[in-house]
């Protein structure tokens, strides 16, 4: 699904060069639920960027189902971004002028070809999927932190991307919510086989998915199978 | 993506309201400053019905004599001015000359029917010559009329179409008052004297006959002379002129200098209606692209999120450009509510087209400024990396 070879990510400002990601070798296979752990300012957010497109490493080379990913122009990104990728923030990232309904429409905004009626309908499904069908008129200011996050995972799947980049879905949330959020993602993994990439600093959580793999000064320090992955294989 | 745009602007309606309101005010005062550009070109273009190149105008104020001695005086002097061979022809005119700051205003009836409000020239049988009017039908004054029955009158096609419509308008009997008819004996197609940026309306022209009005006077005599003639004639005139109307008041003005005087009464308001329109909308200009300039990186995280769900750089260039679109759109809307008020209502005497000009081209100015105003800070919005957009510590 994605393989990355060789990643280096060095942020160059005028005063310091920060090197965010060094000698990254990671293959993650379609249908995977992958963690990613590290103290905070490891590079974790800047692997999710890279894998999902929305940054350029400064040397190697990133693979989508086996296509070297260069020299791709803006728009031909924009469009695997569109057709492939789900993303979900710590901080949900909703836009609060628009209902609940309109955010969830929105990455099929920038895909041509579908109607208004096949948008809404996908809306609804999506927003079943996550528990919130009573919620579509709503305005994000009007829900809680957990109801928003699940706003925003159905905004990531409305497309039915094939993979989905998590940045930390439950950082903002009590444990009882980030359970919540955990249940939907593990659904979606199980149930639609979405590849699905989680940054988290929660243990537990981590231990859920099938992989987990640890950073620490922008390297692998290590990449292992959970034991919910012989559970889940079984 | 449009209705995703209304929907956007719509529900930010609060944000937006003070610049919806900037817009709606600015395009009002655009409107009113256009229509008043749009009625003056388009009185500017229409044909003035006189040539006033080579024209004189002699104003003479004559003496305290007796009104009988002043009239002989007068003949003697329109009868020296005939005679320079510089001067072509030599017409006398009531004090509304063309470009004059006089009117005379009348009103003629035929029938049932009323004029409106009409220009009333009375002149002699060389103002034709002088002024070089087209007639379009029947003759100008001449000697012939010495003996008429009836005054003669010659009228403009409004008038004519005010009066008669379709009738044929050539030998009509107008009433003047009780006893007095006004009989039609020619057409001019257009005739207007008072100012390049007049509109056209009805008017009509009555005979000066020096002979047989022994004891009046009329004050002034347009005087057509050969091309080229200068100064030196000038002062050779009025000295000679001077020598028969002692203790007259006399004084000479090219039509050319009336022309422009009376122009820039109608320029010099406008040029300053202009400016000060210019400056609003230069201020309304500045304070939208402010705005615009701070919504971005107010709006930093929408953008970033809206890369990451699929769109282009260019694409969000086009959202950026497309909402001040709509922006202006709500504006727009509003303020063409109000100004289709004018052409609707009718609140001044002024054809509806001028208005529809106008509101047309102010939509089209609001729409260019607001674009304007829009692309540097699109542009900007478009070029921020959606990695940095979305980073959060
Ligand atoms: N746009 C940027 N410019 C400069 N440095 C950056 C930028 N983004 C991230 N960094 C730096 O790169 C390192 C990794 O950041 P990040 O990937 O956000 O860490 P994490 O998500 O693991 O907390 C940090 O030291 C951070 O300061
Ligand atoms: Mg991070």
């Amino acid at each position: 699904m994605i393989t990355l070879k060789n990643i280096e990510k060095v942020y160059q400002t005028k005063t310091i060069e920060t090197v965010a990601l060094h000698n990254v070798n990671l293959h993650i296979p379609k249908g995977e639920f992958v963690s990613v752990m590290g103290p905070s300012g490891c590079g974790k957010s800047t692997l999710l960027n890279i894998m999902g497109l929305l940054d350029e490493p400064t040397n190697g080379i990133v693979e989508i189902d086996g296509n070297p990913i260069s020299r791709y122009r803006d728009k031909e990104l924009a469009h695997i971004r569109n057709q492939k990728i789900g993303f979900v923030f710590q901080s949900y990232h909703l836009i609060n002028d628009l209902s609940v309904l309109d955010n969830v429409e929105l990455p099929l905004l920038y895909r041509s070809g579908t109607s208004a009626a096949e948008t809404r309908r996908l809306a609804l499904t999506a927003l079943e999927k996550v528990g919130l069908s009573a919620r579509t008129k709503h305005y994000p200011t009007q829900l809680s932190g957990g109801q928003r996050q699940r706003v925003a995972i159905a905004r990531a799947l409305i497309g039915q991307p094939e993979i989905i980049l998590a940045d930390e879905p439950t950082g903002n949330l009590d444990s009882v919510m980030g359970e919540e959020i955990m249940n939907i993602l593990l659904d979606l993994n199980r149930q639609d086989g979405t590849t699905i990439v989680m940054v988290t600093h929660d243990e537990n959580m981590a231990q859920k998915t099938e992989r987990l793999i640890r950073f620490f000064d922008g390297q692998q320090v290590s990449d292992a199978k959970t034991n919910a992955y012989d559970y889940q294989k079984v | 993506m449009i209705r995703h745009l209304f929907k956007l602007i719509w529900n930010r309606k609060k944000s937006n309201f003070l610049l919806m309101t900037e817009i709606f005010f600015c395009f009002l005062v655009l409107f009113g400053v256009m229509s008043l550009v749009v009625y003056n070109v388009r009185n500017y273009t229409k044909p003035l019905g006189f040539e006033h190149d080579n024209v004189w105008l002699l104003t003479m104020r004559p003496s305290a004599d007796s009104a009988a001695l002043n009239h002989q005086k007068l003949e003697q002097v329109v009868q020296q001015v005939r005679a320079y061979p510089e001067v072509s022809h030599a017409a006398l005119t009531n004090s509304n000359a063309p470009f004059a700051f006089s009117q005379m205003t009348d009103n003629l009836s035929y029938g049932n029917k009323r004029s409106s409000q009409a220009d009333h020239y009375e002149v002699d049988d060389d103002y034709e010559d002088v002024l070089q009017v087209q007639l379009s039908q029947g003759r100008w004054f001449g000697p012939e009329d010495n003996a008429a029955h009836h005054k003669p009158i010659v009228i403009n096609r409004e008038m004519q179409r005010q009066l008669f419509g379709e009738e044929e308008p050539l030998g009509k009997l107008i009433p003047q008052n009780d006893s007095v008819n006004y009989q039609v004996v020619g057409i001019v197609d257009h005739f207007r004297g008072y100012s390049e940026y007049s509109a056209e309306r009805p008017a009509f022209f009555t005979r000066i006959s020096l002979q047989q009005s022994d004891k009046s006077f009329w004050g002034e005599l347009l005087i057509r002379v050969k091309p080229g003639t200068g100064v030196a004639f000038e002062e050779k005139m009025v000295q000679e002129i001077s020598g028969i109307g002692k203790d007259w008041t006399l004084e000479v003005a090219t039509l050319e200098k009336m022309r422009q005087n009376k122009s820039k009464l109608t320029m010099v308001p406008m040029i300053a209606l202009g400016l000060v329109c210019g400056f609003l909308i230069l201020n309304v200009a500045l304070g939208l692209f402010g705005v615009l300039w701070y919504n971005i990186s107010r709006r930093n995280g929408e953008i970033g999120l809206r890369r990451a769900l699929g769109a282009s750089a260019n694409q969000v260039y086009r959202q950026f450009i497309g909402e001040v679109l709509v922006l202006a759109t709500f504006g727009l809307l509003l303020g063409v509510a109000f100004a289709v008020q004018f052409p609707l209502l009718q609140v001044f005497e002024v054809e509806s087209v001028v208005y529809f000009l106008a509101l047309g081209i102010s939509v089209v100015v609001i729409y260019i400024l607001v674009v304007g105003c829009a692309l540097y800070p699109s542009r900007q919005a478009a070029t921020i990396h959606p990695a940095i957009a979305l980073h959060e510590e």
